[in-house]
Formats: structure tokens, sequence, C-alpha cells
């Protein structure tokens, strides 16, 4: 009897601490996510809002959006952004973990110094390399030109449709390699020493060393940073909106852009409710797979 | 037979030293390449009118202009944004801690019921996008009558504030041994004052990271405040961008001094706590 008020006392002590968060998540989060999803079921607008008279409509905002060739440029901007990223992002970010996790005096500094990057604020990035990016007086087609790559015409980096994705593809880069270095090297830091020189007593190579020890040892860490890229790249927002707006010619809109405008350009509500939620269901099929990854871990 | 040893252990270490020091160029070379952004953005914020507007660019400022700088500081607009800046940072790192610090003591010490399903709403919201919540939450707001407020970006962002310090300080306490709790339980504590007074400053690492990363989270918001708050009054820097760009157009001297304040303050967070930041974060961010 004693034992189990002990262990009933636990649970509600536990409650205690728990309970403040769960509320707040429940109303500022939870809750929202449910109007959502309500709102993308009916037809409110700016027009309808204050006399409360908007109507269930079923699909037809989904069957508007997805018929929406904007939607479908958007989407596929979206996935080509990502992939994008990720591929630079994490091929750059492994070989700098690599080479940071060696042993020299300036291995930490540096490697702790190049995080400034991804910590800075983002709209404050993309600020300053819509800066670096200008056609005239921007200083990437000056540095181009002074190595030679850049013969003819400066290159209209945001102002040219075919090249806007680029730019904003290169700066996201430039916040993501640090943050995928930081990630993987501490795996790295992880494996032992000893394989390393056993390693090298067989004759190993860099590359060696690099594909058949450091790699396969380091897969869960590499699966997991891959999925957290894919969620965080995929809701790109602040750095598109900063840079380009969506622009020039819808040429580097995502969804989250896409999302935004018709919630706060058109004002219509239930049209970006439902581009929204399209959104979460897309991150949501790759963080199911991430939540899988590191259950054993965090959910006991 | 010996001293031929000793000349082969000298051959290989001056080796190792000479590749020592190339590792330690190619660092340099990389932060200086990687870094360069960063530079330009400070220098140019020290740039005069003319030299921002010659097409001929100057890599170093031929003379050195505190006008930008002067002119934002002494800007009455750019002080009020300022300020709230730092209100909303400060007050979602307080509202965040409050609720975080707990759930994740809460959860990593006591069998509370529903355990993974709680963990599991922490971490699904990690991976949320803004946008999810930024309809809803807008509609809600203008409903309660909070638009242009302190209140309504701050709640907002601190939905995404308590899931990552409960994700990243949970395994500071679950590292925890367990006996710590209950020695101070025999000295009269009960769970409320052992966790304020033995486990708080115990997890106090995990803690400075979870404080800098909530101030950051607030200091670097854009979309939310953006959204709830239309007077631009109460509009903190991020936000206030826009407004000001219009006013400067290209006065890029003048936009990066803008943008240089906005990270001054992330760049002396980092240099001043780099090793709770880079600790706090790889120990809880991400497992293995």
């Amino acid at each position: 009897m004693a034992k189990f008020f002990k262990r009933y006392r636990d649970r509600i002590t536990g409650m205690f601490f728990v309970l403040p968060a769960v509320a707040y998540m429940l109303v500022m989060m939870v809750y929202p996510l449910l109007y959502n999803f309500l709102l993308s079921f009916r037809d409110l607008t700016v027009m309808n809002f204050k006399g409360n008279t908007s109507v269930f409509v079923g699909l037809s905002n989904y069957s508007t959006i997805l018929q929406d060739p904007a939607f479908h440029q958007a989407f596929w901007q979206t996935l080509w952004f990502t992939a994008a990223c990720i591929v630079v992002q994490f091929s750059l970010g492994i070989i700098l973990a690599a080479f940071f996790n060696g042993k020299f005096a300036l291995a930490g500094s540096v490697r702790g110094l190049l995080l400034v990057a991804w910590m800075m604020p983002v709209s404050v990035t993309g600020l300053l390399f819509k800066y670096m990016f200008l056609t005239e007086g921007g200083v990437i087609n000056d540095l181009l030109k002074m190595v030679g790559l850049m013969g003819g015409a400066p290159l209209g980096w945001l102002i040219n449709p075919s090249l806007a994705m680029w730019a904003v593809i290169i700066t996201n880069c430039w916040i993501g390699i640090p943050f995928n270095m930081l990630l993987l090297s501490t795996g790295m830091s992880n494996i032992s020493h000893d394989i390393y020189e056993s390693a090298a007593i067989d004759g190993c190579t860099v590359l060696q060393r690099f594909f058949r020890i450091t790699v396969p040892l380091l897969k869960t860490s590499i699966l997991s940073v891959l999925m957290l890229g894919f969620i965080y790249t995929f809701k790109v927002f602040d750095l598109v909106f900063m840079m380009t707006k969506g622009g020039p010619l819808n040429a580097t809109e995502v969804l989250s852009t896409y999302s935004y405008r018709q919630s706060f350009t058109l004002f219509n509500f239930s049209m970006g409710a439902a581009s929204a939620v399209i959104l979460f269901l897309c991150l949501m099929l790759v963080g199911v797979f991430y939540l899988r990854l590191i259950r054993k871990d965090e959910v006991m | 037979m010996v001293k031929t040893q000793v000349g082969k252990l000298r051959a290989v270490s001056g080796r190792v030293i000479a590749k020592r020091m190339l590792m330690n160029l190619i660092a340099l070379l990389i932060a200086v390449a990687f870094l360069f952004p960063l530079y330009w953005i400070l220098i140019s914020s020290f740039k005069t009118d003319v030299e921002i507007f010659n097409k001929n660019i100057a890599y170093w400022p031929r003379d050195f202009s505190f006008v930008p700088w002067v002119h934002q500081l002494t800007d009455n607009d750019f002080l009020f944004s300022l300020r709230n800046s730092f209100v909303i940072a400060l007050l979602n790192m307080t509202l965040s801690t409050v609720f975080g610090c707990t759930a994740a003591y809460g959860l990593a010490r006591f069998r509370t019921p529903g355990k993974k399903i709680i963990m599991l709403l922490f971490l699904v919201t990690q991976m949320m996008p803004g946008s999810l919540l930024l309809t809803p939450l807008y509609l809600m707001f203008t409903g309660a009558g909070m638009l242009n407020s302190y209140a309504a970006p701050t709640l907002a962002i601190a939905t995404g504030s308590i899931p990552f310090i409960v994700v990243t300080l949970r395994p500071f306490f679950l590292s925890l041994p367990k006996s710590l709790d209950e020695a101070a339980r025999i000295d009269g504590c009960n769970a409320f004052t052992s966790f304020i007074r033995i486990m708080i400053p115990i997890a106090r690492v995990g803690l400075v990271t979870c404080l800098v990363f909530c101030f950051l989270h607030g200091w670097n918001d854009l979309v939310y405040s953006m959204t709830f708050n239309i007077k631009a009054s109460m509009r903190p820097l991020t936000a206030n961008i826009y407004k000001f760009m219009d006013k400067y157009g290209t006065k890029w001297n003048q936009i990066m001094a803008y943008g240089m304040i906005l990270v001054v303050p992330v760049v002396l967070i980092f240099v001043s706590l780099q090793k709770y930041i880079v600790g706090g974060l790889t120990s809880g961010a991400i497992k293995e």
C-alpha cells in the first residue's frame, strides 16, 4: 500500500513539472494546428472574417491549389532547392568535419568561428548576400571578373530567373555547411583513434580511411543529419523572403512563401491554411523516418 | 642501433610538425574564404557614400567613416526597433526557459503518464514550419486583440523554443545520478526545491546553451513579428528591415551598418560562451 502510494506520488510530482509546458503547447500549437486544419476546409478570406460567415467547402481549396500552376512550380522548386542544398552542405560539411577532426592548433577555434554563419539572423544573411549578389556593385560579380570566370556582361544573379535560385541556394549552403559540420564532427570525435591507428598500420590511405571507417561508423549520425537537413531546408522562408520574395517571375517561390502569399498578401486565409497543410504533410513524410531513427534514444 | 631509432623518431616528428603547420595554414585559408561575407558586411558598414556608389569596388575602405553607424544609433526609429528586439528576445528566453526546463526535468526524472506521447509532441513540433502556425495564430491573436504587442510574437516563438529546450536539456538531467536527488530529499528538500537548488546548478552547462538559443530564437525571428506586428513602432529590427530599405534605397553602407548591429550581439554571445554552445548543442541536439 505504501509502495503504491509512493509510486502514485512520483507520478503526480512528475505531472506538476511537465504539465505547464504541455498545456502551453496544447493551447499555442495543437489547437492552432487543428484550427488550421479546419480552416483549410472552409472559405475564410479577409472579406468574410469579421462577419464570421465563412462556410464549409470540403476539399475545394485543395483541388484549387493542386490545379494552380504556381503551386506546382513552387513545389518542384522547393524540392530542387532542398536537394541542391543538402548535396552541397552535406558533402562540404563532412569534408570540413573530417578535416577539423585532425589534431592541429587551430582546429577547434576555426571550426567554432565558422558557426557564426549559422547563428546569425537569417534576415541579415539574406540582406548581406543580396548586396553581394548585386549585378552592378556586387562583390561576387567583381570577384568572378577578377579571377577571369566572367568574361562578358555582369551576371544578374537576383534579376535573372534562371540564376536567382542559384543565388538563394548558395546563400543557404553558407548557413547550412557549418551546421552539418558541427553535427558530423561530434559523431567523428566519438570514433576511437585506435581504429585509425591500426588501419594506418595496415597501410590504409586517407580516402580508404574515410570511406571504409569514418562513413560506416557514422551511419546513424549521417542519416539523422540528412533528415534534419531535409526538414530545415524544405521549410525555408526567411531567406527567400529577404532575398527575392519568391521572384523574379516566381523563380524562387517555395511552398512556405506560396502559403504566406495566400494568407497575407491575398488574405485568402483558407488557401494559405490548405497549402500549409500540404507543406506539413511533405515534412512529415521524412519526419516519420527521423522519429523512428531517434526513437530509441529520445522516447524511452 | 639506438641512435638510428632516435634519428628516425626525429625525422617522423619533423614530418608531423610540417603536416600540422600545413593543416593550420589550410584551416586559415578556409576561414578566410568562408568568412569573407562577414568581412564584407563589416567593411561596407564603414564606407562613405562616395565609396559605396563608386563603380570600382574597394576591398579596403580608403577612408573609414563612422557616419552609417552613428546615423543608425542616433535614429529614433532604429532605437525603438532595437529595444523591441531585446524585449522580444528576453521575454522569449524567460518564458521558454521556465516552461522548458521544468518539463525537461519532469520527463527525465519521473514516471510521468503519457511520457512517450509528450516527447513525441515536442519532437514533432521541432519539425513544423512556421507557416503552419502563422495563419491560425494570426486569426487567434486578431480575435483576442493581441496584434501589435510583444506578447503575440513571443508566444509564437516560444512554441519553437520550448521543444528545443526539452529535447536539449532532458539528456542532461537523465545523465545525472538519481542518488543526487535522493540525497537532497533526505536533507529535507522537496521535489521542487531539489530541482531549483541541486539540479539546475548542476545542469548549468545545458542551461546556458538553452538560454543562449532561446535568446537567439527571439532575436533572429522575422516571420512572426513581421506578421503579427504591423505597426513599425512595435516591430523588432529584423521585421523593420524592409521599411528601412525603402528609406535608404541603395545606400548599402547604411543597410550594412543596420545589419551589423543585429550581428554584434550574436558574435559577442558566441565568443564569450562558445564552449557552452558547442558542448550543449552536440550533447542534446543530436543523438547517436
